[in-house]
């Protein structure tokens, strides 16, 4: 597919179309969503158009090599944010670190919470498990056997209560006896459900948290982008401080269900400018890792 | 389901080409690309998608269509067909009959919906009729008998599983012999969520079917699936002889593209879709109207009973 005009003056559009194409394929066929490729891809062949190429150089890698640079400026996080840090001062300041886990059904938010109760644990921080699903059936008891399995606290007010009173409560006895970290577990919610939105709002009005994690799942495809675009809008939108983007970060699980599939990971961070703080890639504890940005978009490419 | 947008869309297309002079080679790419595109945004698979184009192409030779051929007409035929066609998998899947005891086995992804679904669907029948029950085979899942118990009190429907057990084979026999005495005439097995990168769950899996040969094996989607779909549904037909899709959480703003690789790669139709979290938010899928929903209607039905 790749045509080679080497030896050519300044690449012109036509020059890049066939190239291009065949690239944005490329990234849907990885489960980027369309308009995320289609977006990157203007903006690759925008940076390209009136270029000169060296004399050996084809088309086709001129423009791979834009597109590994643009995907690393897009995959490379603007803020970082370290936890192990902010629950230190935090600690300092004689309060517990609050996170808060949002996000759509099934994805994985209460398993991912579990995996980041062990990953503090494992550096000697003591975890309090807010359990702030008070809906769907059985969540209590997903977090209660988490909690005794972990030797974590938790703290359950049962169902049909309001998440945001649970979590305040959670949050004031984690105070008093001194936890660390206090994680919220939230009900999953799809992003167009006004009610379930402005509560989940309201929890975090309430309560405000250190951190937001967005947990999404590597399986999604062009949903992505509503998921993310929405949650950020609606909750700043609702939001009681003038935080534009109210997402801190994102939790990208079932990692391991998509073979070279990888797309979802740009398609997340390029909508929210979030980034991707975990990888959640199998069902056990110790399955959390960091994102590895080079890897990404070497699969991405390939 | 926010599906509208993706018919808009295609309509906008095929009226642009209504608006040139002629129809050409040229105007016919121009009217697929915007099409494809608007499929690839509803995350069906790339390949599909240019199988479809294709396709269209071979059906309106532009060559043989004479003058005073409404061209735009049958190309709109020809897409509606080509979506029908990709949803439809030619047979029809198991139906159960009342007082006839069968048993039904829900399989899929983590998370994809298989537990709230369950109850659906025996409350579906229930509602019909049936004497329903449910078996909680996932022995994995934190919490997950829990959720199955409060889904079926709740709907009032008889449910077997174990807190201490941790053999699902075990647990899937030991409550079919129950309901079986207790002369229940529809037995749905919940399963844990899979993948088809372990193969030990796959394994699991296929022994559970092996307990309790199932009558029909429904597959359960979420319907914002990418382009993961196709490989994980297939993988789920070759282990688990997959009969009928379900396609969850339709209720968002996804346009279920998936379910058409789900279909493509099951051989295997939809039968309903979830549309909420609540037990009687759940629907009977039907090939035609869905894809003149996803066509966005107006122009299409007139199609719908050729
Ligand atoms: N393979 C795989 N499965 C995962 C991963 N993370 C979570 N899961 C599974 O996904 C399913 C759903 O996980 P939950 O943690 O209950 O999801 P949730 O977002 O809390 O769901 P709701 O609260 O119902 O919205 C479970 O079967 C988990 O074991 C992951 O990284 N890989
Ligand atoms: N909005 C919406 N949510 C749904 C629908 N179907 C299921 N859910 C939600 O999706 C989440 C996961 O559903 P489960 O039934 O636990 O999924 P599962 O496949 O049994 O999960 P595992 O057993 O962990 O593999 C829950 O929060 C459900 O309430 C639907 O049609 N619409
Ligand atoms: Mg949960
Ligand atoms: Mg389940």
């Amino acid at each position: 597919v790749f045509q080679s005009v080497t030896g050519k003056a300044a690449l012109e559009k036509a020059d890049l179309v066939p190239a291009m194409k065949a690239l944005k394929d490329r990234l849907m066929t990885k489960n980027v969503a369309e308009e995320i490729a289609e977006k990157i891809c203007e903006s690759v062949a925008a940076s390209l158009l009136g270029k000169k190429l060296g004399t050996f150089t084809r088309v086709s890698s001129a423009v791979k090599e834009a597109m590994g640079d643009a995907l690393l400026r897009i995959l490379t996080p603007k803020r970082s944010i370290d936890i192990l840090r902010d629950v230190k001062s935090a600690k300092d300041e004689g309060r517990p670190y609050v996170i808060v886990f949002v996000g759509v059904n099934g994805v994985g938010k209460s398993t991912s919470l579990a995996k980041v109760a062990y990953w503090l644990k494992s550096h000697e921080l003591s975890v309090l498990i807010a359990a702030c699903d008070t809906f769907r059936s059985g969540a209590v008891e997903q977090l209660r056997t988490h909690a005794k399995r972990l030797q974590t606290t938790l703290y359950e007010k049962g169902y049909e209560k309001d998440p945001a009173n649970v979590a305040r409560e959670a949050i004031a006895t984690a105070a008093k006896t001194k936890h660390d970290v206090v994680l919220v577990d939230t009900a999953g919610r799809m992003q167009d459900n006004e009610p379930l939105m402005r509560a989940l709002a309201n929890l975090i009005n309430v309560n405000k948290p250190d951190l937001v994690l967005f947990v999404g799942e590597a399986l999604v495809g062009n949903e992505a982008v509503d998921q993310l675009s929405k949650f950020n809008q609606t909750l700043a939108d609702l939001s009681a401080t003038a935080k534009r983007k109210p997402i801190d970060g994102i939790l990208l699980t079932k990692f391991d269900t998509i073979d070279d599939k990888v797309g979802a990971a740009l398609s997340m961070v390029y909508v929210s400018g979030a980034p991707i703080m975990f990888l959640g890639c199998g069902q056990s504890y110790h399955d959390l890792r960091r994102l590895n940005v080079k890897s990404i978009i070497k699969t991405l490419l390939q | 389901m926010v599906l509208a947008e993706l018919g808009g869309r295609i309509s906008r297309a095929l009226q642009e080409m209504t608006n040139a002079t002629v129809i050409d080679e040229k105007v016919l790419t121009a009217c697929l690309n915007e099409i494809s595109r608007a499929l690839f945004q509803a995350d069906v698979q790339l390949k599909m998608v240019q199988t479809m184009c294709t396709n269209i192409k071979k059906i309106v030779n532009l060559e043989d269509l004479a003058a005073g051929h409404n061209k735009r007409r049958i190309i709109q035929q020809a897409v509606f067909n080509e979506l029908c066609s990709m949803l439809d998998p030619g047979k029809p899947s198991f139906s159960p009959q009342k007082g006839k005891p069968s048993v039904i086995m829900f399989v899929g992804l983590q998370g994809s919906g298989k537990t709230t679904t369950c109850t659906k669907y025996a409350y579906h029948y229930q509602k019909k009729g049936f004497k329903p029950a449910l078996i909680c085979a996932d022995t994995f899942r934190a919490g997950a008998f829990d959720q199955l118990k409060q889904n079926a009190t709740k709907a009032n429907i008889p449910f077997y599983g174990s807190y201490t057990e941790t053999d699902p084979v075990k647990i899937a026999q030991e409550g079919l012999e129950t309901f079986r005495a207790e002369k229940c005439d529809l037995i749905i097995v919940d399963t844990s969520g899979r993948h088809k990168q372990e193969a030990a769950l796959f394994e699991e899996m296929r022994q559970v079917a092996a307990a309790t040969s199932p009558d029909l094996v429904i597959f359960v989607m979420d319907g914002s699936i990418g382009q993961a779909a196709f490989d994980q549904a297939q993988a789920f037909k070759q282990s688990a002889s997959v009969g009928a899709v379900i396609i969850t959480k339709m209720d968002g703003h996804a346009k279920g593209g998936g379910a058409l690789s789900a279909v493509a790669a099951t051989k295997s139709p939809v039968i309903f879709i979830g549309t909420g979290e609540h037990i009687d938010e759940f629907e009977t899928f039907e090939t035609k109207p869905f894809v003149s929903r996803l066509l966005g209607m107006g122009d299409w039905a007139g199609f719908m009973d050729r």
